[in-house]
């Protein structure tokens, strides 16, 4: 079974929300689904959508072809028709208009405005109409969508639970009296499978919380914003201190201050935002202070296209800030990497005292899947909490915060401890922390910061996972962060395909990698940016030249079906 | 109980010019450390960049010398790892009223609980010798050969507008007086201004020592909690009357006593948060 249900009117009215119950009715049901929604940076007005397939086995993108299209005005039905599937239902309210040219469909006409004027309804009340009469045509029992409007309105009152209720009934009731005939009944099996559905933003939240992250800091920026949200909502709960800060300047330092005082830090934001991080993210390459930097791409340059997806920032987090020193950056494909990579960042920054990218995009970011419990279950058991050489302990009478070692990392002490003290410094140092301009005392400190590159390639870097059979291949899809589930489908429908995804972006370790790339097949890179970013960084860092490309730069993700067509 | 000295506190030997408002700071803030029975592992500092920052590799304490403009957004996030500890910045004019202009305002209006010392020479010392901020109207310097346009930017007026609840000045040729009011800053709960008049004699041939000693004052009987008088006092700055002392001081809740998870421990201090099935329920 594989369903594809999209939604959509105009911005403002609710369009989202009942997107995301209709997601999480078929979520609870123990079915694998995916969202995505498209939105303009408005408040009121323009067009919203919200499209989720729901799919018996992993859902891991988009399906092609719209099976239920809930037309609230007539532009949803404008924009989607040459998108149906040729059976495909569609709810729309003769009220509003009428659709043309519709032999091919299954017309259902709800009276929705009719339902709001007997009833005295609010228009956003139109989508939980819609949301009845979708339970209805996908089979879901009427009490799991009373039990799930409740606990999702309790908050706001008894009142506000039973108007939804009644709204819904509505809708559904009218599907089950008029349109008996079309009612699909995929949502009936309950799987018993106990299920989360989250997006990428919600994943690098409870990631952050799994990771012990008490101090994080931002300043809205779409796509990023939910964390910042999500975050705050819960710091009753988890103590973390969360800060919504006058800029990302702020926000950047404020975190680097609460990381040196020995608290585990983050910040997200966005690419413009970013950009105003970035002499931060410098500093805390040479003062060795832990930070983790969540950056959620949207498409640019300057304000670009805010509410759209892009993967256009790759080699800017790669490159970022002034100076040479070593950073990591991640780039977690779906939400399950998100929960595992970001706690991950965490111990990273502590283990090497270093700037932690973790890169999403608006795609990974506000679309939903599901996760089940069992896998979340096992990232949080398996996840310990490594600080590296943080210690609140001094053995001897002298702690130098920045001695020379081996391995390129030095002791760093939680400050407090009596009878001693160090600072750490922007400026070049000595081993004590104290500003220098001697030319051994850089040599060794540069040596010294470069060197925890090769006990990261050593202990911590993942090479990129392969998917296939690599060895019998003769089509390789290579990609990076949020493309992820988009090759894996793309997967299924060509013969001989193996994919390989890296979410271990930079540094890479050529001798992990080189030998997955020097094979005679044909290689493919897939993203989502206009020059192939992640290529010219295979190049740089590899020596690996991949010929073909498939990109996308619309501000819209990629799609299987175009993949396929180019192949 | 040790007793921490002057020199406990003494790291390098200083690079300021000689002469430079500098040395007597330097020295009020470790007599005012000593004097509130402060160790250096006991006291967060965050320096600015600038020749006060550079005060780093002569002060002992847990200290950050982070980028130009951000020691008070720094030393925030310090405050709020570590509420248990003092935390100062030390820095100069450019840093705080230029570059990290907007981070002051905000640090005034959240109250946050740190002591700010700004070195006011009204002039770039270690880029030798451009005007800063609070430069007078028509000052000439490498920057504006022709004369500065702008009118000089008022720091106690924006700190009090803008909701601190410390407000002081000192004069750098005045160690005693330094030192009482940096100690009053840092036992005040909440955001404390110290605007310290600092003579750089190699730069700013105007406001040098004689210049500020003819025209401070010293405050004695202002009434600390009454903003409109607090005003009016500020308002002499412009008339070239240079009050010292503590010109602005109420009793209200600093950020960090207003979060509920830092009511007890220090945040660093905290158990590991480990209720996930609670968090979970969000997205089921």
């Amino acid at each position: 079974m594989n369903c594809t249900w999209k939604i959509g009117g105009e911005a403002g009215f609710g369009i989202m929300t009942t997107g995301v119950l209709m997601a999480k009715i078929a979520s609870r049901l123990g079915y694998s689904v995916f969202d995505y929604v498209e939105y303009p940076s408005l408040i009121r007005g323009g067009h919203n959508a919200y499209e989720l397939t729901i799919s018996d086995e992993k859902a891991n993108s988009l399906k092609e072809k719209i099976d239920i299209l809930i037309c609230l005005n007539e532009e949803t039905w404008k924009v989607n028709y040459a998108h149906l599937q040729s059976n495909a239902v569609v709810v729309f309210d003769s009220e509003q208009f009428t659709p043309q040219e519709t032999k091919a469909y299954q017309m259902i006409n709800l009276p929705m405005g009719k339902i709001l004027t007997e009833l005295k309804g609010q228009v956003v009340m139109k989508n939980t109409i819609a949301l009845g009469a979708s339970c209805a045509l996908l089979g879901v029992n009427h009490q799991d969508i009373d039990k799930l409007i409740t606990e999702q309105f309790e908050k706001k009152g008894k009142d506000v639970v039973e108007y939804n209720q009644l709204f819904a009934k509505k809708g559904f009731d009218y599907v089950m009296d008029n349109y008996n005939g079309l009612i699909q009944s995929v949502l009936t099996e309950n799987k018993n499978q106990k299920q989360l559905l989250m997006t990428g933003n919600e994943a690098f939240s409870f990631g952050a919380v799994v990771g012990d992250c008490r101090f994080y800091a931002a300043y809205p920026m779409t796509p990023s914003s939910s964390v910042l949200t999500v975050l705050a909502d819960w710091q009753q709960k988890t103590q973390m201190v969360v800060r919504h800060s006058e800029d990302e300047i702020a926000v950047v330092s404020s975190a680097l201050g609460a990381s040196f005082a020995g608290v585990r830090s983050a910040v997200g934001t966005s690419g413009g935002g970013f950009a105003l991080m970035v002499e931060s993210i410098s500093f805390s390459g040479i003062s060795e202070i832990p930070i983790v930097v969540f950056v959620s791409q949207r498409p640019g340059p300057a304000t670009g296209m805010p509410t759209w997806t892009e993967q256009g920032d790759l080699l800017f987090a790669v490159n970022a800030g002034h100076g040479e020193f070593p950073k990591i950056v991640l780039a977690p494909g779906d939400i399950e990497e998100m929960i595992a990579l970001t706690a991950k960042a965490f111990n990273l920054a502590d283990i090497y005292q270093l700037p932690v990218i973790v890169l999403s995009d608006m795609y990974l970011s506000e679309s939903h899947t599901t996760i089940k419990q069992s896998v979340l279950d096992n990232i949080k058991n398996q996840y310990k909490i490594n600080r590296g050489k943080t210690i609140d302990r001094v053995d001897g009478d002298k702690y130098l915060r920045y001695q020379i070692t081996d391995d390129g990392i030095s002791p760093r002490l939680i400050p407090g401890l009596k009878e001693h003290y160090f600072q750490s410094n922007s400026y070049e140092h000595l081993q004590d922390g104290h500003t220098t301009e001697d030319g051994d005392e850089r040599i060794a400190q540069v040596k010294k910061r470069a060197a925890k590159i090769n006990t990261y390639f050593k202990n911590d870097f993942s090479a990129p996972s392969v998917y296939g059979n690599l060895e019998n291949a003769k089509t390789v899809l290579v990609g990076w962060g949020s493309v992820k589930g988009i090759l894996l489908e793309t997967q299924k429908q060509i013969p001989d395909c193996a994919v390989i995804h890296f979410n271990h972006i930079y540094p890479l370790d050529k001798e992990k990698v080189i030998k997955l790339f020097n094979q005679d097949k044909r290689y493919i890179l897939v993203e989502n940016n206009s020059t192939g970013q992640f290529g010219k960084l295979l190049q740089m860092e590899i020596g690996v030249e991949i010929k073909e490309k498939i990109l996308r730069y619309d501000g819209r993700p990629l799609t299987v079906r175009e993949i396929v067509e180019k192949l | 109980m040790n007793v921490s000295t002057i020199q406990d506190f003494t790291g390098y030997a200083p690079t300021w010019c000689p002469g430079c408002g500098d040395w007597g700071i330097g020295i009020a803030i470790k007599s005012a450390l000593v004097q509130l029975g402060l160790s250096p592992s006991e006291v967060g500092v965050v320096f600015g960049i600038g020749c006060s920052g550079n005060m780093n590799d002569f002060l002992n304490a847990y200290a950050i010398h982070g980028l130009h403009g951000r020691a008070i957004p720094t030393a925030i996030g310090y405050k709020l790892a570590n509420h248990k500890m003092p935390v100062i910045v030390v820095a100069g004019d450019g840093d705080c009223y230029g570059e990290g202009g907007n981070h002051f305002l905000h640090a005034c209006r959240g109250n946050h609980d740190i002591t700010v010392i700004v070195h006011d020479n009204r002039v770039y010392g270690l880029t030798t010798g451009q005007v800063a901020p609070t430069a007078m109207k028509g000052a000439v310097s490498k920057s504006t050969p022709y004369g500065l346009i702008e009118t000089p930017l008022d720091p106690l007026a924006l700190a009090l507008t803008q909701g601190a609840s410390f407000i002081a000045q000192s004069f750098a040729g005045d160690a005693p007086h330094m030192i009482s009011t940096i100690k009053s800053a840092i036992n005040h709960k909440g955001f404390s201004l110290v605007n310290i008049l600092q003579p750089c004699v190699t730069f700013n041939k105007i406001n040098g020592y004689q210049y500020y000693r003819e025209r401070v004052y010293t405050l004695t009987d202002n009434k600390k909690d009454d903003k409109n008088q607090a005003m009016k006092i500020i308002q002499d700055i412009g008339k070239e009357k240079y009050p010292i002392g503590i010109i602005y001081q109420n009793q209200k809740a600093a950020y960090h006593e207003q979060l509920q998870q830092l009511l007890n421990n220090p945040l660093v201090k905290h158990e590991r948060y480990l209720d996930f099935e609670l968090l979970e329920k969000d997205f089921i």
